[in-house]
């Protein structure tokens, strides 16, 4: 089946796909800043270093097990919780005391946290880049419809809608969500009828760092763990949640799908000029919708 | 007898004076400054070239030095920055009194630093920067080049692929200089060796891409019959990375320089694609000589690792050095330029010479192909030719044109 220009349909079904692989992960990154956004008020530019330091802390503890075919799935496991650990650790010492301060104030506070980390980073693992092989189960591609799928591209495309799942459950399904909703949208008045507001707040940050740390693990095994993929992501993120709409879960999921679609289409369609892409879609969005497509918390 | 007793005492004081600043001034010794990046992912390649540039040094020194002086260098961190990179050259010429400028991976700062030293008429060795500009266009008396230059890439990768039996090509790489001049270079020497090649398209991702895989099944739909790829650095090992997990190295045979070198395969370890193309500078396996495995077992003592191509650099940059410094017979960087032109010092990869004209090192290219072996940690090149220096350098003719422009 051809379509135009010779462009035939298997072909952009296999690219539709990766494009969704690769939403995945910019979506469970993503969902965390939003989350964090959206309930604390806070844009955490230290969100895509905390990314980083969940690729290198999955890269040392799966080179640790790496006698065992376990070891990437442990580390999976251990090293978003060492991330939510940091984060819980920087919530209850440094963010608690700063909740009022202004939004400039908070980006500033956070920019300085992608500078510690980076030095942090480079401190404990060194300036050179590590690589991580693909579980071995997940090693190779599948052959669908006459084009090579990689195994691995799979498990993230059926890992997102878990991931969405689960991130709806919690905010809608969960005393926990329901509170950070309303707390979301007017904190004093959840705080006078009696509920501990900061340690919902903690809870949310954690679990957005927890996210940033699974995005991490997850991109590990598929591109070089290097310095400087924190900056990289931190761009697409906050642009995904901006055209998503500020602090709203279905935004960032939404946005994610159009930044990875767009990019892997834009590649198929005009591969020299790959690049910009996502950044046209975006620009068409905020030019039609400049307050995000989906309802903005703020 | 008091005077006799004076004057003893003064003759005394003269020469110990006299004693004193001739040691002073056989204790100067010649000073090399490097310049280049140590913290980020290029640190992996520019090690190399210190490390293997110290032992070097070191083993020049403990037989005596250069004409009795001992020879230093200092490092300063670029940070792949030009202007960090510019003004710590700066402050080596001018606090650190160094006799002669070394480094940089970084082809925009190698540049940089190669006007400046023009400007300062102070030696500018560049080890690692690809520029086909350094010793092309943009050379000039106090510039040289250690190490084989994107020109030299692409000459080399088109006889190689010439003898292959493939004719339609897409082209793909880092959308930056090195990537263009690379898939440039080929691509028209190519044509000119064997004119029915077709190329069927191009894709250019950002550098740091990360995820090559929609690039390769874009490609993949293109059914080309083989593929260029001009990728630098770093990116090498995620794009094989791609390669392997797509099947794209089973399904459409590519060409990548630096694919069969070991910085590009160790980290990835046995997981590497089998039957990519490659070419690189040098091989601590191949050739397989005694000088080379001499080489690689003093590297491996002192550091504990594999030398890559940047310890070929490093090696031979301190080789020129010290043999251009011992013909000129003094510390003068005009007559070390002189005698510098058409010297010729023995490395791990035979003898190699410095091309008078314009001051580009003479190496010869090795290419083959990604295989598993037996016992190794990793993949190595098999089924190497060799294309002597001869058949990939620019020659003088296109060295002046592009000099005249």
């Amino acid at each position: 089946m051809e379509l135009f220009t010779g462009l035939s349909f298997s072909v952009l079904c296999i690219q539709i796909l990766v494009g969704l692989s690769k939403a995945t992960i910019l979506f469970i990154v993503a969902s965390g800043l939003t989350l964090i956004l959206g309930v604390l008020r806070i844009p955490n530019l230290a969100h895509g270093s905390l990314y980083m330091i969940g690729a290198f802390t999955t890269y040392s503890i799966a080179t640790a097990f790496s006698q065992s075919s376990l070891g990437f799935w442990i580390a999976l496991l251990l090293a978003p919780l060492i991330v939510a650990l940091i984060g819980l650790i920087m919530e209850q010492g440094l963010f608690r005391f700063l909740y009022n301060r202004d939004h400039l104030m908070m980006l500033l506070f956070t920019f300085s946290f992608t500078l510690v980390f980076g030095d942090l980073v480079k401190l404990l693992w060194g300036s050179d880049y590590r690589s991580l092989a693909v579980p071995e189960i997940f090693q190779g591609s599948y052959s669908l419809l006459g084009m090579p799928f990689p195994r691995y591209n799979l498990f993230l495309l059926l890992l997102g809608p878990v991931f969405a799942a689960g991130l709806w459950f919690l905010t809608n399904r969960t005393i926990l969500g329901k509170i950070s909703r309303a707390a979301a949208v007017d904190r004093e008045m959840v705080g006078a009828v009696g509920i501990n507001v900061n340690r919902i707040y903690a809870a949310v940050f954690v679990l957005g760092c927890y996210l940033a740390g699974v995005g991490g693990a997850l991109v590990a095994p598929t591109q070089n763990i290097s310095q400087g993929m924190d900056h990289s992501i931190i761009i697409e993120i906050f642009l995904i949640v901006i055209i998503g709409g500020l602090g709203n879960v279905w935004g960032a999921l939404l946005g994610a799908v159009i930044f990875g679609l767009t990019d892997a289409i834009g590649i198929l369609v005009a591969p020299q000029f790959g690049i910009i892409f996502p950044y046209l879609a975006v620009i068409t969005v905020l030019i039609f919708r400049p307050k995000g497509l989906l309802k903005s918390i703020w | 007898m008091k005077s006799t007793f004076k004057f003893f005492c003064l003759a005394a004081f003269v020469s110990c004076c006299l004693l004193a600043a001739s040691s002073a001034f056989a204790a100067k010794t010649i000073k090399v400054g490097i310049v280049d990046t140590y913290s980020g992912p290029a640190s992996t390649y520019t090690n190399d070239v210190r490390d293997a540039f110290a032992l070097a040094v070191n083993k020049i020194n403990a037989a005596g030095g250069i004409f009795g002086q001992q020879v230093e260098f200092v490092t300063r961190d670029s940070k792949f920055k030009v202007d960090l990179g510019l003004s710590a050259a700066k402050e080596l010429v001018m606090r650190e009194e160094v006799d002669i400028l070394m480094g940089t991976i970084n082809s925009a700062l190698a540049l940089a630093l190669s006007d400046f030293a023009k400007q300062e008429k102070i030696p500018f060795l560049a080890t690692f920067a690809k520029s086909a500009k350094i010793t092309g266009e943009k050379g000039h008396r106090y510039v040289f080049s250690m190490n084989e230059n994107t020109a030299m890439i692409g000459k080399a990768a088109a006889a190689g692929l010439a003898k292959l039996p493939y004719t339609t090509y897409w082209i793909a790489g880092d959308d930056y200089e090195y990537g263009h001049a690379v898939a440039d270079g080929v691509w028209e020497n190519l044509k000119k060796l064997k004119p029915e090649v077709r190329l069927l398209g191009q894709s250019w991702w950002k550098v740091g891409e990360p995820d090559f895989t929609p690039y390769i099944t874009a490609m993949l739909a293109e059914e080309p019959d083989a593929v260029i790829i001009a990728t630098g650095g770093r990116d090498c090992v995620p794009f094989l990375k791609a390669a392997q997990t797509t099947g794209f190295n089973k399904l459409v045979p590519f060409y990548m320089h630096t694919a069969t070198e070991i910085s590009t395969l160790k980290p990835l370890g046995l997981t590497a694609p089998e039957g990519v193309i490659g070419t690189a500078n040098y091989h601590s396996y191949y050739p397989d000589t005694e000088e080379n495995k001499a080489f690689v077992a003093e590297f491996e003592k002192a550091y504990d690792r594999t030398p890559a191509v940047g310890a070929l650099y490093g090696y031979i940059t301190a080789q020129f050095i010290s043999k251009a410094y011992a013909k000129a017979g003094e510390v003068n960087t005009e007559k070390f330029i002189d005698a510098l032109e058409g010297l010729s010092v023995d490395s791990p990869v035979g003898t190699v010479t410095m091309r008078a004209e314009d001051h580009q090192v003479m190496l010869p290219m090795f290419m083959g192909m990604t295989t598993k072996v037996e016992g190794k940690q990793f993949l190595v090149a098999s089924e190497i030719i060799t294309i002597p220096a001869e058949e990939s350098m620019p020659s003088l003719d296109e060295i002046r044109k592009a000099r005249q422009l």
